[in-house]
């Protein structure tokens, strides 16, 4: 009886730590696209659709195109958290995409401003920056 | 002095993979991308001579490449080619070839179709088993993936339908595969080179091949597990030495397939750096030479694990276990001795593989690979050791250094 109390008491610390740094890590990116996309939210699956290149419309009918960081902590924050893989893993997908034919390298850019500003003159394109990152000229769309 | 001007080649465009970046570009209002790789790779073994070439020498002879174009013509229709060349031994011999070219269309994230030649949906690398920027290792296992025999399962022309499905209540994605088309050997793969040893020599090899693919990404994240299935109806043409009287010289050669599949499961297991694998692989096939009459039933087995961690950003390190057999009974007025017992150096290979990749920019990396073999898997089905490059016979076990580097862009 003490021991299964342990091993619950010890699972809920760890679900609690886990669902933590989980929104923790969500807290530092958030989730911008061109005044062209008509949706306001987006679910945690359409998103990773989209940068999976399985979809490139939302469910309103919306298309977009997914916008990439070359690197930095948001990138790290967004490829682990949204995407489930590494950063090298994620490069090997879109590699294994390309030379299969089976789809094409999206396109990647140097700092949040540039994302930003990327993003701002792209019909149709979505993307991710740092939380504390100005979103001006771009909707910022809420995670559901 | 071609080998000197090869290797600077390669040399030179991993050092300048930068500025070779420029492959986007706009074509009649579309964005048109042009992608490529290029591989250079030295091979020593302590013993036999390994994968065709002069191995234990130390050789050189050891490179590929390709490149591809493709365009979304629409955001549902795209299309694309690539072409690729190698040189491995006496394998390839710069005879560049139609790696794929096709057209798909997406219909939805679950019914996407596409038709031309297409790289075939086996197991989990055998479309992408020559990218060697995507692998950890040098090598594949050569168990399920051997590169002498990367003709035998790498693409048919004709049709896929794939897509994958989102399951509910959070139980993971399914993604299908199903193909048929038509296979058509290359005339300077394992296979066409080993029968040459036996007084055999192929004009042609190819015929239907279908199948289907099925994966499940699971909800554990990071886990997948798959089955594929492959079945194909293959023929060979050339000529041969008159058994009956060599002294006549060649006669016509058909060779026809009675039954021929391949069965492969496999599992992985991605999570932070960490990478782990494991396939198993069964193929069968029996075939007839109607005019001997002769014919040979061959079972072939192999199985891996493999384990990969990233140390740091650039430095990979990995291992795996492969293990290969293979029974091969012979009938007929072509018989050859049977081979039955698996224990035997001939009929098994056991590879032990360590490797170390280090990725020196996001565009070229060098793998160091050594190769622990137990056993050389002699038949008429080509599994890395060949004959003729081994005159003075075969030692039972074979260590070898493969040493490799890539880029891509």
């Amino acid at each position: 009886m003490k021991t299964a109390l342990k091993n619950t008491t010890m699972l809920l610390v760890a679900a609690v730590v886990m669902f933590g740094s989980m929104q923790a890590l969500a807290g530092k990116v958030k989730i911008i696209a061109n005044s062209s996309v008509k949706a306001d939210t987006i679910s945690a699956g359409e998103l990773k659709s989209v940068f999976l290149e399985e979809t490139s419309s939302l469910s309103d009918g919306s298309h977009v195109e997914p916008v990439l960081a070359r690197g930095g902590p948001a990138h790290e924050a967004f490829v682990e958290e949204y995407l489930g893989k590494s950063d090298a893993a994620l490069q090997v997908y879109y590699r294994s995409l390309v030379f299969t034919g089976k789809g094409s390298m999206p396109k990647s850019v140097g700092s949040d401003a540039e994302v930003v500003a990327y993003v701002a003159k792209t019909k149709g394109a979505i993307a991710y920056i740092g939380s504390a990152t100005s979103a001006e000229g771009v909707k910022t769309l809420e995670v559901k | 002095m071609f080998r000197r001007a090869r290797i600077l080649i390669v040399a030179l465009l991993c050092i300048f993979a930068d500025a070779l970046l420029a492959q986007d570009f706009k074509l009649f209002g579309r964005d048109i991308q042009v992608h490529g790789f290029a591989c250079q790779g030295f091979v020593y073994t302590n013993d036999n001579n390994w994968l065709t070439t002069n191995s234990s020498a130390g050789s050189a002879s050891f490179t590929d490449f390709g490149a591809n174009i493709s365009v979304p013509i629409t955001d549902k229709f795209r299309a694309g080619a690539q072409i690729y060349d190698r040189n491995l031994g006496q394998l390839g011999q710069w005879h560049p070839e139609l790696d794929w070219a096709y057209a798909s269309y997406k219909f939805k994230p679950w019914l996407t179709i596409r038709g031309g030649k297409v790289k075939t949906t086996l197991g989990l690398y055998n479309d992408t088993q020559d990218l060697d920027f995507l692998h950890t290792f040098a090598l594949l296992p050569q168990s399920i993936y051997p590169i002498d025999l990367r003709d035998s399962t790498l693409a048919h022309t004709g049709g896929d339908i794939y897509g994958d499905i989102r399951l509910l209540n959070h139980l993971g994605t399914l993604s299908y595969t199903g193909y048929a088309g038509h296979r058509s050997d290359g005339m300077y793969s394992g296979y066409p080179y080993l029968a040459t040893h036996y007084g055999i020599f192929v004009r042609s090899m190819g015929g239907l091949q279908y199948g289907a693919d099925l994966r499940w990404q699971t909800p554990l994240k990071g886990l997948l597990a798959g089955i594929s299935r492959l079945n194909q109806d293959i023929d060979a043409t050339g000529s041969m030495m008159n058994p009956r009287n060599p002294a006549n010289g060649l006669v016509p050669l058909r060779i026809v397939a009675k039954q021929e599949w391949t069965n492969q499961f496999y599992g992985e297991y991605a999570v932070g750096k960490l990478r782990v694998d494991s396939e198993y692989r069964r193929y069968f096939r029996d075939y007839l030479v109607p005019s001997l009459p002769s014919g040979n039933v061959s079972d072939v087995r192999g199985w891996y694990v493999s384990g990969a961690y990233r140390i740091v950003k650039k430095l990979e390190v990995g291992s795996y276990y492969s293990r290969y057999t293979i029974t091969s009974l012979f009938y007929g007025l072509m018989a050859l001795p049977n081979q039955t017992d698996t224990s035997l150096p001939a009929n098994h290979i056991y590879d032990k593989v360590v490797t170390a990749r280090v990725d020196l920019n996001r565009f070229w990396n060098v793998k160091v690979e050594g190769h622990f073999m137990d056993g050389y898997g002699v038949s008429t089905y080509p599994d890395g050791f060949y004959p003729q490059v081994n005159s003075q016979g075969f030692k039972p076990n074979t260590n070898a250094l493969v040493v490799k580097t890539s880029f891509n862009f």
